[in-house]
């Protein structure tokens, strides 16, 4: 399947800092449409086009918004989540340089679905560069009337590779310490200072005004059974053309990396980023959906002169670093996993280290307090699923030395 | 309020609709783990020694904040729940200071205490430690922050007890602290004889200044002379 660009569609086609170039290409329409509709109608389009959160967990959008509306109080919050924070993912900086207009429209719909009269974006501390031009759009918007019932405005992180997880982002907006709160309660009934709030991607929210405009039926018939809709990949690493794709859900891994991005003799493809899935060459056939893997949409490739200990070593440094410190399973954990990695890495890993990094996985997959923690064992667990000769070899070398 | 029905460990139990799991268990009799929890204190589910296993749930739950819901199936002793319990317990050890014998504690250690009960034995996940010079600027406040296992029961207590704010979190992950004002040893300005955070600490990270007992303040018993 080619590239087909829905989310990215506007991106380079309009001038980011004239809202004549947006409206000239249809922009607004589709608020203008939902303004027209009950919010459970609109509720009801976005739940019957299957559109799932593009952030990585993949949570049904329209569900979302669902439980967010029903929910008691006033005072909704709609927050846009602009951190981006994984390791090898930088289409939302693409989007946000290119399109920040579909973004807001995006926005607006979702404030009249929920019955919210303000939202934040939420931008992360790195992409501190590109606040000048958002405000400026959201500016732009506001004269033209179209922010009347509903009105937006940024707020930035500081740094912090956590602040993406959405609890800990609405902690960080709050002003305190970015750390995650144990759930339920789910953000839709409790969130942003204790108010029914839906957190949504920049790249989700980018669909909502084609989905609207063109109906959900154009939309559900995209993609696979229970991926629907295109997604934006961010592709790197030792490839040649490294950079921005959007892909029907669904292509395979090897169009994207082997046929796109024209990488060669590759060792490993890393999908989703530093807590994403670590793909052997031999898996290369492995469609791109919610079903399989999927993530956040960061592609990161490693040829053959990487070493896999190695990879996985560097990844759980970042994520120890990156840990809150909240839970004592996530704090307590990635630092010990990163100290038997270590002695991997300068080869002097015993076999009841595996046993120690395998018993280590499992309680922290089970038992930490939010995503981060509960994912940060996979490089570990997936590197010793396809490449457990690599870490025996170690151990193996070390023995022959001694 | 409405009851609502639940099992836990086989049992058909009820409990209000407010209850958290841990409540529910705790009225029945069964005792689960916790170093975090107090019921006096609102809970965070930092420690995840309470986490059990809830039948349909991808992973377990800190059964200390999630409320019971109609037809929950419990387990607070599974296999799987007592092999995640003790690497989390076996994951504190490794980075606790390992002083135990000398700890003014010692025997009234929930850490130790919980790691007894589980039947544990020596840690041996290899990780650091994190030694801090013991804090004993204050008359009324011992701090040995290399005790120190971030419960954060002392944060909550001096907020929502005490109705002060002294301690805070600094840091981040492993490098985590608990701290006052801009990391500073507590002093008198910051803090007053209230005593209440050093009664919540589980382990010796906050104890109270030694004075000589009365016991050896009186006229000297001679016994035979």
């Amino acid at each position: 399947m080619p590239e087909k660009r829905i989310v990215l569609r506007n991106c380079n086609a309009i001038k980011p800092n004239r809202i004549s170039t947006y409206l000239a290409g249809g922009g607004f329409e589709a608020l203008s449409k939902v303004r027209g509709m009950s919010p459970e109608q609109v509720i009801e389009e976005i739940k019957a086009s299957g559109l799932r959160g593009r952030g990585g967990a993949g949570f049904p959008c329209g569900l979302k918004w669902e439980l967010a509306k029903n929910s008691e109080g006033d005072g909704k919050y709609v927050i846009c989540n602009a951190d981006e924070g994984e390791v090898g993912t930088f289409k939302d900086r693409y989007i946000l340089e290119r399109d920040p207009f579909t973004l807001i429209e995006g926005m607006a719909i979702a404030g009249h679905a929920i019955g919210a009269e303000s939202g934040y974006i939420y931008l992360r501390a790195e992409y501190h560069y590109l606040l000048d031009s958002l405000m400026k759009a959201i500016e732009q918007v506001r004269k033209r009337g179209f922010l009347e019932q509903f009105d937006i405005d940024i707020r930035e992180g500081a740094g912090a590779y956590i602040c993406g997880e959405e609890s800990a982002l609405m902690d960080s907006i709050e002003g305190k310490r970015g750390e995650v709160r144990y759930r339920p309660p789910f953000p839709p009934t409790k969130g942003l200072w204790g108010k029914p709030t839906i957190i949504n991607n920049v790249e989700t929210l980018m669909n909502i005004p084609q989905i609207i405009l063109n109906g959900a039926a154009w939309f559900d018939q995209m993609g696979t059974e229970r991926s629907k809709g295109t997604k934006v990949f961010s592709v790197s690493g030792d490839v040649e053309r490294p950079g921005v794709y959007e892909l029907m859900l669904g292509s395979s891994l090897r169009e994207l990396v082997e046929d796109l991005a024209m990488a060669q003799r590759v060792k490993i493809v890393q999908v989703g980023g530093a807590t994403g899935r670590i793909i052997p060459y031999s898996m290369l056939d492995t469609p791109l959906s919610f079903e399989t893997v999927l993530g956040a949409g960061a592609i990161t490739i490693f040829d053959e002169s990487r070493d896999t200990i190695d990879i996985v070593y560097r990844t759980l440094e970042f994520l120890a670093e990156e840990s809150c410190g909240k839970c004592a399973p996530c704090r307590e954990g990635t630092e010990a996993l990163v100290g038997i990695l270590s002695k991997f890495s300068r080869g002097e890993g015993e076999s009841r280290d595996i046993v120690v990094l395998e018993q280590l996985s499992q309680a922290m997959m089970l038992s930490s307090l939010c995503g981060l923690g509960q994912a940060a064992p996979i490089p570990v667990m997936d590197s010793l699923q396809h490449f457990r000769d690599d870490y025996e070899n170690r151990i193996a070398e070390k023995m022959a030395v001694q | 309020m409405k009851n609502i029905a639940i099992t836990i460990n086989g049992l058909q139990l009820t409990g209000r609709e407010d209850m958290t799991i841990f409540e529910v268990a705790q009225a029945n009799g069964i005792n689960i783990p916790t170093l975090c929890y107090k019921s006096e204190l609102p809970p965070i589910g930092a420690c995840r020694i309470c986490v059990v296993e809830v039948e349909g749930s991808r992973t377990l739950v800190g059964s200390c904040h999630t409320p019971i819901a109609e037809g929950m199936v419990v387990h607070t002793h599974s296999p799987k729940v007592l092999a995640t319990r003790k690497v989390i317990i076996e994951l504190l050890l490794a980075s606790h200071c390992g002083t135990c014998f000398m700890c003014s504690k010692a025997n009234m250690c929930e850490l130790r205490s919980i790691a007894a009960d589980l039947d544990m034995g020596l840690p041996q996940v290899p990780t650091r430690r994190l030694y801090y010079p013991v804090e004993d600027v204050s008359p009324y406040v011992i701090r040995d922050l290399s005790k120190c296992i971030l419960c954060r029961r002392c944060v909550r207590a001096c907020r929502e007890i005490a109705k002060q704010n002294v301690f805070a979190v600094a840091y981040r992950g492993f490098e985590s602290k608990i701290v006052v004002d801009f990391d500073q040893p507590i002093d008198t300005d910051v803090c007053r004889d209230c005593d209440v955070c050093i009664s919540f600490c589980p382990t010796g990270a906050l104890s109270r200044p030694s004075k000589v007992t009365d016991e050896k303040k009186g006229r000297p018993l001679i016994i035979c002379d």
